[in-house]
């Protein structure tokens, strides 16, 4: 049977064709084939992970920030209540200086009006005094006028260092 | 569902017509129908072309002669082509007739004279006319009328002249070889079309054609070779998948009726047998110590290894026929599809002879059965290809596969 007995010259050719073909393919063929597969693959593969951990970190970040705005909210809240508290306080102690300024003020004043009006009743003094001795010296000599006045007046003086 | 019928009926018409008139140019009325087969499953110097029973795409003929030298000439030559009018009809139709070829050397004409044998014990094949006397001729045809046959030993009977043949070592670029060619050329151009798609794209992924290309290919790399060869894969891959696409496109080519396909390729034992002892010769050229071990002291009892090497022959007889069973898996699976698509396409020509409504008949069913068949083909030209890859792949790692600790059992404490 011709079927069943191989014919040479095609076992030849195929054998050619064959090694042929297997050379080309083995060397610029499929390890291309095979090596971009694995890599897309490996690079699906990689992709899926970053993803995941992506969406991990999202996750992560969206809890973290909501910390974060927690903690920021709490100090805000804390500043708020601080600079009240400041506040009041500023305000008192502006208060408390303001007062304790004035009354400074004030007693500088009440001094110096106490020592002007000393001033003032030390010179009073002086012209009272003044003006009194200026009175009795013009009655004295009103009174003097003649001598014999004069000696009466000398003897009642000596009259009177004697008696003491 | 009534314009199907209709195309039903077209194709059918299309059918029965050329037939009525080739069963009206038989003599007998009856189809050769085992020739016609044979015909179309074997080899030839020439290509058919469509709606012709004559012309031939003439290919290249490469003999070596008796006297050793080398000669190369077109399958054109084989044949000269003649118009015979039909007696009946009246009409002419071209035949092609057997010639011989003369080649002519150092001024001697008819050097060399080849022909296409008919009569003789190589049948369709080229044979080398040598100088034959008178009386070899005429003992040539006592012998045949002895035997009461016209076949010869040794002898080719052209043109009711015996001649001496001589069988010249052959390797044309027949029909099959050429076709052999084409998948190649086919199945490197698929799959440098997918690796310049790489180098051009990088890591985009192919679409379409190339994508199922690429597809195919991993299919048979990651889901065959790498589960089975572990990491030994990248070793074993390019033979594997070599083997895989071009069995694959030699299987689909044979499938398609005209030029580029049409050839019975991986339905020819020579293709099946080269790849059978590829992967024969890879197998055992690999084969590690366990695998050598195994088929030559294999872990049996005794008695079955010694004396007598009971187990030893079943081995050895093992390596050679897992690959003949190979080879003719892929033989008579390709073989046995394209018989039955050309024997129920010869169907309508055998019962042409019985009337046109027979005929018609049996068109129709013929073609409905030539379809399926076809289909299921295609279905057996990926299966074929993939088990003979598979196996090969199992072949393999069974050859390179390492022994797994089966001491252990017997080391264990007894008592």
């Amino acid at each position: 049977m011709e079927l069943f007995t191989p014919d040479f010259g095609l076992v030849f050719w195929m054998f050619v064709a064959f090694i042929l073909l297997f050379i080309v393919l083995a060397k610029w063929g499929w390890p291309v084939i095979i090596k971009q597969m694995e890599g897309r693959a490996d690079a699906i593969d990689k992709g899926v992970e970053y993803a995941r951990e992506a969406k991990q970190q999202l996750d992560n970040a969206k809890e973290s920030a909501q910390q974060v705005i927690g903690e920021a909210q709490a100090r805000q809240a804390e500043m708020l209540r601080e600079a009240a508290k400041m506040k009041s306080q500023i305000i008192e102690e502006a208060k408390r200086e303001a007062s304790e300024e004035a009354r400074k003020v004030m007693e500088q004043a009440k001094v110096s009006i106490e020592q002007s009006r000393k001033e003032a009743e030390l010179q009073f003094r002086n012209e009272v005094s003044k003006f009194s001795i200026d009175i009795a010296e013009k009655m004295v000599r009103g009174q003097l006028k003649n001598d014999e006045e004069q000696q009466k007046l000398v003897n009642k003086m000596l009259d009177e260092i004697e008696k003491n | 569902m009534r314009k199907k019928f209709a195309i039903l009926f077209l194709l059918m018409s299309i059918i029965s017509l050329p037939l009525s008139a080739k069963a009206s140019e038989e003599e007998s009325g009856t189809v050769d129908v085992k020739g016609n087969i044979f015909h179309h499953l074997g080899d030839g110097y020439g290509w058919e072309v469509p709606f012709s029973h004559t012309y031939r795409i003439p290919l290249p003929v490469i003999v070596r002669a008796e006297d050793g030298s080398w000669h190369c000439f077109s399958s054109g030559r084989l044949v000269k082509y003649d118009e015979m009018s039909d007696p009946e009809s009246s009409k002419t139709h071209t035949v092609a007739i057997p010639q011989i070829v003369n080649i002519s050397k150092d001024g001697k004409e008819n050097a060399y004279q080849f022909v296409l044998a008919h009569e003789s014990k190589h049948k369709d094949k080229v044979v080398q006319l040598l100088p034959t006397s008178e009386i070899e001729e005429h003992e040539a045809e006592s012998i045949a009328a002895a035997q009461n046959d016209e076949i010869v030993d040794g002898y080719v009977k052209f043109d009711g002249k015996y001649y001496k043949e001589y069988k010249p070592f052959d390797i044309s670029i027949t029909k099959n070889v050429l076709a052999l060619f084409i998948a190649a050329a086919l199945v490197t151009w698929m799959v440098m079309s997918l690796v310049r798609f790489y180098t051009r794209n990088g890591f985009k992924a192919p679409r379409k054609g190339m994508g199922f290309l690429e597809l195919c290919v991993d299919f048979i790399y990651t889901g065959v070779i790498k589960s089975t060869l572990g990491d030994k894969a990248p070793k074993f891959a390019p033979y594997l998948l070599t083997a895989f696409f071009f069995i694959l496109v030699m299987n689909l080519l044979g499938l398609i009726v005209i030029f580029p396909g049409g050839a019975n390729l991986t339905g020819n034992i020579a293709i099946t047998l080269v790849l059978a002892v590829m992967t024969f010769v890879i197998t055992n050229i690999n084969g590690n110590k366990h695998y050598w071990k195994e088929i030559f002291w294999p872990d049996v009892p005794l008695f079955l290894k010694f004396p007598l090497p009971i187990m030893q022959v079943i081995e050895v007889f093992g390596i050679f026929t897992k690959p003949a069973a190979l080879c003719v898996r892929l033989f008579a699976n390709m073989m046995g599809g394209h018989m039955i698509v050309i024997t129920l396409t010869l169907l309508i020509f055998i019962f042409a002879a019985y009337g046109a409504a027979i005929a018609g008949v049996s068109a129709v069913v013929s073609l409905i059965f030539s379809i399926f068949m076809l289909a299921l083909d295609t279905l057996v030209s990926f299966i074929q290809a993939y088990v003979f890859t598979l196996l090969s792949t199992i072949f393999i790692s069974m050859a390179i596969h390492e022994e797994h600790e089966p001491h252990e059992v017997k080391e264990s404490p007894a008592a």
